[in-house]
């Protein structure tokens, strides 16, 4: 398989007559992309708003992130997903780099969603505060989920993927500034030099934890809960075959920007060959039963082993509950010999005294660590709130109350927040972006 | 100037060895042996006390010494306490934590010990007490008087404190979060984690195993026709309005709600979960699905267990810290004893 990222690196983005790309500048011609988006009935209303780093903005309800794309063959961008189904890691992928579109509720947060400031302390959280963030604003008619914690936010979500494609279309016939290429021979056809390094794979654990459909990560289109974990190639992940949910904790959260810019799988790329054999991907999951968890290590230790892995990276997207997933996989690829690392998140408490992770195994003994989901951060008032700030205390954000007999609410009255680290938008970024960690104090 | 107060043991202060080990607390103004190495190695304050007590006196009859001390300080004024060094002198050790911790709770200053790595206090205290690793004999002094002097005068200055490996003393298993822009990003962190374990090379892991606390089982009910049974859950389960306003993640509250009339947790705006962690659905429609008061009304009734408690306690697990869930348990505990329960199903989610 042979991918190739076309980048067109956006240095602003305005609004104007029409939808184009020059000279760095991605102009949008908002009313036909908000036309574009309200295709869906489903959305009640809509708004464009742009966010540049270092501007006093704050961002919040956010629910997703995606890198505007296009496929120059003409399918989908994410395919089982906007469009039917179609193998994706191969060919050609043009990419507006240094934007994301956000998927934002006008009023209503979840217990998901994320808050991104793009200046001041608060920018030093999330890696989308250094990205030039075109934010679809949007209500829906979801009603059946209005109040609830727990939203799908489908229409939404979906509304912010579809956006992306049709920004991604303006650089379709263009030629990019400059082209990424991704080549990854299949398993049993490497070349003896690459055969003789130590075979490695990256064992991700979506988020899959809701029986119900609509909360989980997808993989083309599939709810990751229902399957059992799978061999995919690195390509395919990059090139839009995973969706991110609704559902997590935001600072655990991968989102789809995240899958399609995988910064472990780049690692992974730029050492194959030269220090490692990289086999490819195992695609897990984090089920909630104690047999389906128990079933998912299983089939990724034997999956690792059949493929020859000597080590492994292994990244679980969440915390709490996902945890037990994370050792149970990390224990049973130790067992049949597999050198693991693991990427994870911690929850240590407010005061840093708790357990790091719900359950602990000695064979776990390398470890990356994000951060801790609870600790608490308070940032002062912004110029601009792009979505609506109530929203963090209102409506269950995982790291938001609406009152606390220490602490007050979440949101004053000034503007000013303070919020647990669980609510920053993709914030821990076991991804790979994360320049935090854990230290003992 | 600031103040300090030093803590030692009668051999330290002169007294004498295992014979003078009984030696009752006193308090003496000034410097008494090492409250003079202390004193000239701060900078920042001055040793206006030393506190000497018996190791013995203080290993047998310790709630006594505490006492004691705690009056001792109770008119002094001070802004930071000091103990030892301890070296690898267990009952010593032992003593230096305890009264450092005592200080803590009943005076809010600064409190900071030296033991060596092998002294059981090491251990014990360093959760609550900071602690620098030090020499094993009375001959490393200077060197481990210097260090936590160092650390005093930094604290008193009111300078910001670095985390444990870089101010040097012993790790507590207080863990937060660091944010660093020059440090690798966590992809190149774990590659080369990878490449050194893979080499058989040395590595750190970022997230150290601590040795995981166990409760021991308790002994098995004898007769399970008498005893009275109680449900304690973390999955969620409240009266329909929250009354406790139990948050739904993170918890920090819990609540106990009288059940003695129900046969059953009823649904549809009587009974529901307010948990963020897991799909509401199957547990608001029938609660018992999470605090199964239907099938044990039915074991009540077939005498297989003697009662049912009046109340069932409640909080929710999803995000709530391991400290917080033993605190809520700790209080929990007050009312099942009470109540005289004599066995508990605990459901989660």
């Amino acid at each position: 398989m042979k991918l190739e990222l076309g980048n067109f690196h956006v240095k602003d983005a305005r609004f104007g007559e029409k939808t184009y790309f020059e000279d760095g500048i991605l102009t949008i011609n908002k009313e036909e992309a908000i036309a574009y988006v309200m295709e869906d009935e489903h959305i009640t209303s809509a708004d464009i708003i742009i966010a540049r780093p270092g501007e006093a903005k704050r961002i919040v309800p956010v629910k997703e992130a995606i890198e505007p794309r296009c496929r120059v063959s003409g399918g989908p961008v994410f395919p089982g997903v906007t469009g039917g189904i179609e193998t994706c890691g191969n060919g050609r992928t043009h990419a507006l780099k240094n934007t994301s579109v956000l998927a934002v509720g006008k009023h209503w947060g979840s217990f998901g969603d994320g808050l991104i400031d793009m200046s001041g302390k608060g920018a030093d959280y999330t890696y989308f505060s250094q990205l030039i963030n075109i934010c679809l604003v949007a209500d829906t008619d979801e009603e059946f989920e209005r109040y609830e914690q727990q939203k799908k936010n489908k229409a939404i979500r979906w509304g912010a993927m579809r956006l992306s494609e049709y920004l991604g279309s303006a650089v379709k016939d263009m030629e990019p500034q400059d082209i990424e290429t991704y080549e990854l021979e299949p398993v049993s056809k490497k070349s003896p030099e690459v055969a003789k390094l130590p075979s490695v794979v990256y064992v991700m654990q979506p988020q899959s934890q809701m029986e119900e459909q609509g909360y989980n990560d997808l993989v083309y289109g599939w709810d990751a809960n229902r399957m059992v974990p799978t061999f995919m190639h690195p390509n395919e992940i990059l090139d839009g075959a995973m969706i991110s949910g609704s559902f997590m904790p935001c600072s655990s959260k991968w989102s789809t920007y995240d899958f399609m810019n995988n910064p472990t799988i780049k690692e992974l790329y730029g050492n194959h060959g030269k220090t490692v054999n990289f086999l490819g991907v195992i695609m897990s999951n984090l089920n909630v039963a104690m047999e389906q968890k128990e079933r998912a290590a299983m089939f990724v230790a034997n999956m690792a082993k059949n493929l020859g892995a000597d080590g492994a990276i292994l990244a679980e997207e969440g915390y709490g509950n996902p945890d037990a997933d994370f050792i149970a996989c990390y224990r049973a690829l130790e067992d049949i010999g597999v050198k693991t690392v693991g990427m994870t998140n911690e929850c240590t408490g407010r005061d840093g005294q708790s357990q790091p992770l719900v359950t602990l195994d000695e064979k776990a003994n390398a470890i990356v660590s994000c951060g801790n989901v609870s600790q608490l951060v308070e940032l002062p008032p912004m110029d601009e709130v792009i979505g609506e700030l109530a929203a963090l205390g209102r409506d269950g954000l995982s790291g938001g109350w609406d009152g606390d007999e220490k602490l007050g609410p979440s949101v004053r009255e000034d503007g000013s927040v303070i919020m647990e680290n669980n609510s920053m938008f993709c914030g821990d970024q076991v991804s790979g972006w994360s320049r935090k960690t854990m230290k003992e104090f | 100037m600031k103040k300090a107060i030093l803590y030692i043991n009668q051999f330290f202060a002169g007294i004498g060895g295992e014979d003078k080990a009984d030696h009752a607390p006193e308090i003496r103004e000034g410097l008494v042996g090492p409250a003079m190495a202390l004193d000239g190695a701060l900078k920042n304050a001055v040793v206006t006390h030393t506190i000497i007590c018996g190791d013995n006196f203080m290993g047998s009859r310790e709630d006594e010494a505490v006492e004691k001390i705690m009056e001792f300080l109770s008119d002094k004024e001070f802004d930071i306490f000091f103990a030892g060094p301890a070296f690898q002198a267990g009952r010593y050790g032992n003593a230096c934590g305890v009264i450092c911790k005592a200080v803590k709770e009943r005076f809010g200053v600064p409190v900071i010990s030296s033991m060596h790595e092998e002294n059981p206090g090491v251990d014990m205290f360093k959760k609550e007490v900071v602690i620098f690793p030090g020499g094993k004999s009375a001959a490393a002094m200077r060197k481990d008087t210097k260090k936590v002097a160092a650390y005093g005068d930094k604290i008193l200055a009111g300078e910001k404190l670095g985390n444990a490996q870089e101010e040097g003393y012993y790790i507590r298993g207080i863990r937060h979060q660091v944010i660093d822009k020059t440090m690798e990003p966590a992809s190149k962190r774990a590659m080369a984690m990878l490449l050194n374990k893979l080499s058989g090379q040395e590595y750190t892991t970022e997230l150290p195993i601590p040795k995981v606390e166990r409760v021991p089982i308790a002994a098995p009910i004898k007769e399970m026709a008498s005893a009275k049974i109680a449900f304690v859950t973390s999955g969620g389960i409240v009266p329909a309005d929250n009354p406790d306003r139990i948050q739904s993640a993170s918890a920090t509250r819990w609540g106990m709600y009288d059940i003695s009339a129900e046969a059953r947790l009823e649904g549809n705006g009587v009974y529901k979960t307010i948990h963020a962690g897991y799909d509401p659905a199957a547990a608001d429609a029938d609660p018992n699905v999470c605090v199964p008061l239907d099938a044990l009304r039915a074991y009540e009734k077939e005498g297989r267990i003697g009662s049912i408690d009046s109340h069932f306690y409640t909080t929710v697990g999803t995000g709530t810290t391991e400290a917080e869930a033993a605190r809520m348990a700790q209080e929990m505990i007050v009312h099942l004893k009470e109540h005289n329960v004599d066995g508990i199903i605990l459901t989660s989610t």
